[in-house]
């Protein structure tokens, strides 16, 4: 009797999940909703990391807004997200379709190359920068240089040119990052009906036709939404360069993750951090309002 | 020879292509880390060196220092992935089990603070800790730990939880149980690879985290390996390269080890994820 008064009161699915929820979203708002508002005043103020704000104030942003550093930094930032977003996904897609081609044709070495692949991932961020380092030094005996002695090129001047440098950061960010489109991609193709590839091979489509066909339209959706995610991780990645290069030569690799950074705990200008900060967050929330978008367009479909 | 076995040539030779480009890092690190100074100016010319020698990382590991850093790597990262998963538990259950208004609305939110960058929200908890007198704690980084891993735990916990029959549940309730019970008794013990996968994705985070431990804790006694070698690599010469491939190596390796050993379990987690998600 008091077991079925206890279902009764208590059906499975049924409660009050707020006390549940308690912890999780206490945790957003201390440490996300609150730091945020936060920034947002302190941008529209004079603080600096050693004296409080003494009031409202836009001399701050005008400073930063109109600082010609900023251009440069904006400009990088969008080449580094745009350059990374195609070549991590390019890279990863093929990674991955090879992996589930080598899988169903039982070639060996699947798992040892998957597993190699994603070590590079787990790479704290700031060791991929001084692993590169090595491997960028410009001094006869570095890695790549010397390499290229060999064929009788080079020597590359990996670091100390401009324009190099960020081939350079983009490479070192693509080693670490390749990693985590793999693994959206595998399994994406790995939720395709295998039917519709025998479908495919009893109509004799050849396997370029079944890539544009069926591979591609069925991953349309992974596609979009991993886009989205690796332009925030990128957009927010600077650990990698500042152990690589520091932002330099000059500011050739300062993305806009990094200025924030040194203008805040180098400069100390902490309203003007707070402004860069805002534009981060403004760019990563849009980028992330793009899923959500994504996401609604499969219910309608 | 049929048209795919050609395919399988090609996609050897890719492989091969491929596998050397992730392998490099990974060997020059090792190469370089058990040369001696001398050697290291052969550059590529003797990739095995003729003498190779453990020095180096008896060098970096004679440091008192260094172990210091290795165990703060450790202890804040384990803390801080056990904190995570603490506070993502409940939520995960109740977005599992509970249906809920909203429930879509903290699943979005969730995703969506995933996405703001730990600089943002530094700034200003540098400064509340800063006044309140919380820097330089390992609580005050273990708890930003927590919050930045607890999103993502939620997520695959929910996954998790949701692939438990519910009828084992209904069951205890019908002896009686609490909720707290049930979780406690009968949902968390068939969640462990689940449980599992979480704690070590978070505390692989924690253990790259730079920034958080970089900028909360100023005393070099208090840092992780993370900080330590960033700091140490501004240190060194040309002619200890060797030594700084050795630090990287110590550096890199526990957290590499620990993931190629648990691969399985966690990329099959973070693959429901995905499909889910």
């Amino acid at each position: 009797m008091t077991a079925a008064r206890a279902l009764r009161e208590r059906p499975p699915g049924q409660g009050q999940p707020w006390p549940w929820l308690l912890p999780a979203v206490a945790v957003l708002a201390l440490f996300y909703a609150i730091p945020v508002l936060d920034v947002v005043r302190l941008a529209f103020s004079d603080a600096t990391l050693i004296a409080p704000a003494t009031g409202l104030s836009l001399d701050a942003m005008r400073a930063i807004l109109g600082d010609p550093a900023l251009r440069k930094v904006l400009a990088t930032t969008a080449i580094f997200v745009a350059v990374n977003v195609v070549a991590l996904q390019l890279a990863g897609l093929s990674i991955a379709l090879l992996i589930v081609r080598g899988e169903r044709r039982g070639l060996k070495g699947m798992a040892a190359f998957r597993t190699l692949v994603l070590a590079a991932w787990v790479v704290p961020g700031i060791a991929n920068g001084l692993i590169w380092g090595l491997l960028f030094d410009e001094a006869p005996y570095g890695t790549l240089n010397s390499l290229l002695g060999y064929a009788g090129l080079g020597p590359v001047a990996w670091l100390s040119d401009p324009r190099m440098a960020l081939v350079s950061a983009v490479i070192a960010n693509l080693w670490q990052g390749t990693a985590f489109s793999m693994i959206v991609f595998y399994a994406a193709r790995r939720g395709i009906p295998p039917v519709l590839y025998e479908v495919a091979e009893l109509d004799a489509a050849g396997p370029w036709r079944t890539f544009r066909s069926i591979t591609l339209p069925l991953m349309r959706r992974a596609i979009a939404v991993n886009s989205v995610l690796v332009s925030v991780q990128t957009l927010n990645t600077f650990d990698s360069i500042l152990a690589l290069t520091g932002g330099g030569p000059g500011r050739a690799t300062e993305v806009l993750a990094l200025f924030t950074f040194n203008t805040v705990f180098y400069n100390l200008d902490l309203a003007g951090g707070a402004v860069l900060a805002l534009l981060l967050f403004a760019a990563g929330m849009t980028l992330t309002l793009l899923i959500g978008w994504i996401g609604r367009d499969r219910g309608a479909s | 020879m049929s048209a795919a076995r050609w395919g399988d040539v090609a996609s050897y030779a890719l492989f091969a292509l491929l596998a050397a480009f992730f392998l490099l890092p990974f060997a020059w690190l090792g190469s370089l880390a058990i040369r001696t100074p001398a050697e290291v100016y052969l550059g590529a010319a003797r990739f095995v060196p003729e003498a190779p020698t453990l020095d180096n990382f008896g060098a970096v590991l004679s440091d008192r220092a260094f172990l210091t850093y290795l165990w703060n790597g450790l202890k804040l990262s384990a803390c801080g992935g056990a904190l995570a998963l603490a506070l993502a538990i409940p939520a995960a259950y109740a977005c599992s089990r509970i249906p809920f208004r909203g429930q879509g609305a903290v699943l979005v939110g969730l995703l969506a603070v995933q996405m703001i960058s730990p600089l943002v929200i530094l700034v200003p908890l540098y400064r509340w800790m800063s006044t309140l007198d919380l820097l330089n704690l390992d609580l005050s980084v273990i708890a930003v730990y927590g919050a930045i891993g607890m999103p993502l735990a939620v997520w695959l916990l929910k996954v998790t939880f949701d692939a438990i029959p519910v009828e084992l549940e209904e069951a205890a309730q019908i002896d009686g149980a609490s909720r707290w019970m049930i979780l406690g008794r009968i949902v968390l013990p068939l969640a462990r690879s689940g449980l599992a996968s979480a704690f070590v994705l978070t505390m692989v985070m924690n253990w790259s985290q730079f920034l958080v431990p970089f900028i909360l804790l100023e005393r070099d006694q208090d840092w992780p390996i993370s900080v330590a070698i960033f700091n140490f690599a501004g240190s060194v010469s040309a002619s200890t390269t060797q030594l700084l491939a050795a630090a990287c190596l110590i550096a890199v390796l526990p957290a590499v080890l620990v993931f190629v050993a648990l691969q399985r379990m966690i990329v099959t987690a973070l693959i429901s994820g995905a499909v889910k998600g």
